[in-house]
């Protein structure tokens, strides 16, 4: 972008007075001598003056009495309980807030989500007291029981052993001593 | 609803960004556990006399399923377990049960379990169990005029 | 001797309606102005212009002085005609009858044997580009060109920075220019 360019675009800005003393001068020495950049100036005020009359105009029809009577009633008006917390939640719900409640309100939803990691047996949701699952059983030769009781979610593998080391009797009561399924 | 100016409305989405990230970090590592906290209850079952220990009370019903007269508690382990990795608990009469995680899905822990007496192996059994939630009970290694019920259950850490 | 903004303010705070009432009276044509800058339709720059005052009653007392009142007023005005710009479901026909006789008030006023053709067509050209504006670059325009106010102030009233008044200003601007480029 060359010099003039530059110029050119800080045009709205001088006239906002808004640049530093130095801008202003090179900026306005500019366009004493430059016809396009001469042309622009005139051409943003023109349109802000356009503007300026056009809303001007509208702006003296206002009369001060009725526009206060109304102002007036709307203070006085008994405020429904709908608008009542829709009024409270403007006046508690103020930007700088929002911008704070908003991601807080995401981490406790998560946080709830994860209590149960906190709270051994808190529960969120449906209970997750399901079934324990066997995918296989290998007994080695042995006998071996699977139970499953569904009033009690139960979930059994039986092992039957002969006892080692003691007499035929108690073998015997211990092998007939199992579970009664 | 009053509109946010737009750095206003930036600055929550990105801190809504930041919490909605650091929050599902906190769940995603739920969901990838790094070890799994597995608990075996050694319980002695047996019909020589009516009793049943209080300390079981919280899986009354489902030992009850056993149709023993009494129940009573020996001795109650937690050992937390490697992901791929195993841990071995003691069991009374020479035994062990040695557990090995294997994979955590839909919230369920699969583990591969072996029952071993005096080194040689009873029982290798896969099976899931809910997270935190339900027991898995193998039962029958004679004891003391009863039997042994090991309850195993297991939590995602 | 007339008092201050902020020394009406304190009186609102403590109770007193009359010097609200002294507020109003030195803004609403102001607020009324660039709200309609804004909305571009007469009835509900009104509306939101009493309304503005309204709401400014009910936080008076949260004004702690940071700002000066204009801004802060300007602020409330700014986003509630945003606000109402968003919501206005006006179907075309309603927004062409509206356009019409707001321009019609203008030509009226500026009727004058000096006016000419030319004026007129600008204006009416200048009132649909200015529409065209999105909300946030309508808003940087109408508060710079009616209320002369500064970047820093207009920053403060849109909650953003100077830099971000400037490029909306500039950007504004262009688009004017070449939208009006055959009346200027």
């Amino acid at each position: 972008m060359n010099s003039c360019e530059t110029d050119r675009d800080s045009i709205g800005s001088w006239l906002d007075g808004e640049l530093s003393p130095s801008q202003s001068e090179a900026v306005q020495s500019h366009v004493a001598t430059c016809g396009a950049c001469a042309e622009t100036r005139r051409q943003l005020e023109k349109i802000d003056r356009t503007l300026k009359t056009s809303l001007d105009a509208e702006a003296v029809r206002v009369d001060f009495l009725p526009f206060w009577r109304e102002v007036q009633s709307r203070i006085n008006r008994k405020r429904s309980p709908i608008e009542q917390l829709v009024d409270w939640g403007r006046d508690i719900l103020t930007a700088p807030r929002v911008t704070w409640a908003i991601p807080a309100v995401i981490i406790v939803l998560i946080g709830i989500l994860s209590l149960d990691a906190y709270l051994p047996g808190w529960k969120f949701g449906a209970a997750r007291n399901s079934f324990a699952a066997v995918d296989s059983i290998d007994a080695h030769g042995s006998s071996v029981a699977l139970l499953r009781e569904n009033e009690t979610k139960t979930t059994v593998i039986w092992l039957y052993q002969d006892e080692e080391g003691e007499n035929d009797a108690a073998a015997d009561e211990s092998a007939k001593s199992g579970p009664t399924f | 609803m009053m509109l946010l100016p737009t750095n206003l409305r930036n600055r929550v989405l990105l801190f809504s960004l930041l919490a909605f990230a650091a929050g599902t970090t906190v769940l995603a590592a739920e969901k990838n556990p790094q070890s799994v906290q597995v608990t075996i209850g050694t319980i002695l079952v047996s019909n020589q006399n009516d009793d049943f220990d209080p300390k079981l009370k919280s899986m009354e019903k489902q030992l009850r399923v056993l149709k023993y007269r009494s129940y009573r508690l020996l001795k109650n382990d937690t050992q937390n377990v490697p992901w791929q990795g195993n841990k071995v608990f003691e069991i009374p009469g020479g035994r062990s049960l040695t557990v090995a995680p294997q994979e955590f899905q839909n919230n369920r822990i699969a583990l591969k379990v072996r029952l071993t007496e005096r080194e040689k192996p009873l029982l290798d059994t896969t099976v899931t169990v809910p997270n935190k939630g339900n027991f898995l009970y193998v039962g029958g290694p004679p004891h003391e005029g009863g039997n042994l019920v090991l309850s195993i259950s297991a939590a995602a850490q | 001797m007339e008092l201050t903004d902020s020394e009406l303010v304190q009186k609102c705070q403590a109770g007193e309606m009359s010097a609200f009432q002294e507020l109003v009276s030195r803004y609403h044509q102001k607020v009324y102005m660039v709200i309609l800058g804004l909305l571009r339709h007469r009835e509900d720059a009104l509306e939101v212009a009493q309304e503005t005052f309204f709401r400014a009653f009910r936080k008076i007392n949260s004004f702690q002085g940071g700002s000066s009142f204009y801004t802060w007023l300007y602020r409330i005005a700014v986003n509630m005609a945003i606000d109402a710009q968003r919501r206005q479901k006006r179907n075309p026909l309603d927004f062409r009858e509206n356009m019409d006789d707001l321009l019609e008030a203008q030509n009226e006023v500026a009727q004058d044997p000096f006016s000419d053709v030319h004026d007129r067509e600008l204006r009416e050209s200048l009132v649909k580009a200015i529409n065209e504006l999105t909300p946030e670059h309508k808003a940087v325009i109408v508060l710079r060109t009616i209320e002369g106010l500064s970047y820093k102030d207009i920053g403060e009233i849109l909650g953003c920075s100077e830099g971000t008044v400037m490029s909306r200003l500039h950007y504004a601007r262009k688009k004017l220019q070449d939208k009006l480029s055959a009346y200027l």
